[in-house]
């Protein structure tokens, strides 16, 4: 008595469907290669236009700063003459105030040197 | 250089209201903040040997009694121009300043003003608005700008 014949197991007659692992979904919008280049040209131009908005916001500077130097000598004229004026009354109240203290000299320098330094305090009547 | 402070009395501000020695006694300019910026270039090239005398004779020495003369040269230069500038061009000085003075007194946003103001002061004047060391096209005579 002789065994039967061993029998493969196989696939049913026909093949087995195939399997979905894979979602169906139509592409749609621009390809990745498309959406990085894209965004890398729109960086590189706003970043170009940021360093000239720079450049021109130095000589934005430079010419307010050039007003400014030109309109130095006649304010510092003006305010040179406003203080000169205020500390010669100063000067002359603090002398009739101390006139009765032996060797006060009015509007002595507290330094010891001719270097002409504004004044710390002012004498007001 | 000390700091500024003013000389506050219990009943108030002190206003020193002694009168100006003869020696320095001199009328001022007057004029407001818009208007000086508006004509500073000018004021420059205008007065530059007065302005420039003095700012080295201020190098010289501090003391405001020490450059009383010079400034009053630059005052008077200065005063000089603006009435110049008043009997020349007075209308088109008047609309670069209004419009310095409605836009924060930034020059770049009152170009078409300054346009005409600068070339009415060449034409009659003779002055002219150069800014120093600038690199390429001056700023002021751009005709595409990214600030405006």
């Amino acid at each position: 008595m002789s065994a039967p014949a061993p029998q493969q197991e196989l696939p049913r007659p026909g093949g087995f469907p195939e399997i979905r692992y894979k979602r169906y979904v139509p592409k749609i919008g621009p390809s990745g290669l498309v959406l990085f280049s894209g965004i890398t040209l729109m960086c590189t131009l706003g970043l170009i236009r940021v360093g000239q908005g720079n450049l021109e916001r130095r000589e934005l500077e430079r010419e307010k700063v050039w007003s400014r130097i030109h309109l130095i000598p006649m304010l510092q004229a003006e305010a040179d003459r406003d203080t000169y004026r205020r500390e010669l009354a100063a000067k002359e109240r603090e002398a009739e105030i101390m006139k009765d203290v032996k060797g006060w000299k009015a509007g002595e320098s507290v330094y010891n040197s001719d270097r002409y330094t504004t004044k710390s305090y002012v004498v007001v009547p | 250089m000390a700091t500024y402070r003013e000389a506050s009395l219990p009943t108030g501000k002190f206003i020193d209201p002694t009168p100006a020695p003869a020696e320095s006694a001199h009328p001022e300019v007057g004029a407001t903040s818009a208007p000086l910026k508006s004509a500073a270039f000018f004021i420059g090239a205008y007065c530059k040997d007065y302005n420039e005398d003095f700012m080295l004779c201020k190098n010289e020495n501090n003391d405001p009694a020490h450059c009383l003369k010079e400034g009053r040269k630059v005052t008077r230069c200065a005063m000089d121009l603006i009435t110049k500038l008043r009997e020349n061009c007075e209308k088109e000085w008047e609309a670069h300043y209004t419009c310095l003075e409605k836009h924060n007194q930034e020059y770049y946003a009152c170009r078409k003003p300054e346009r005409t103001l600068n070339e009415c002061v060449f034409s009659k004047l003779k002055l002219e608005k150069v800014i120093p060391e600038a690199s390429g096209t001056p700023i002021h005579l751009r005709e595409k700008t990214i600030y405006n």
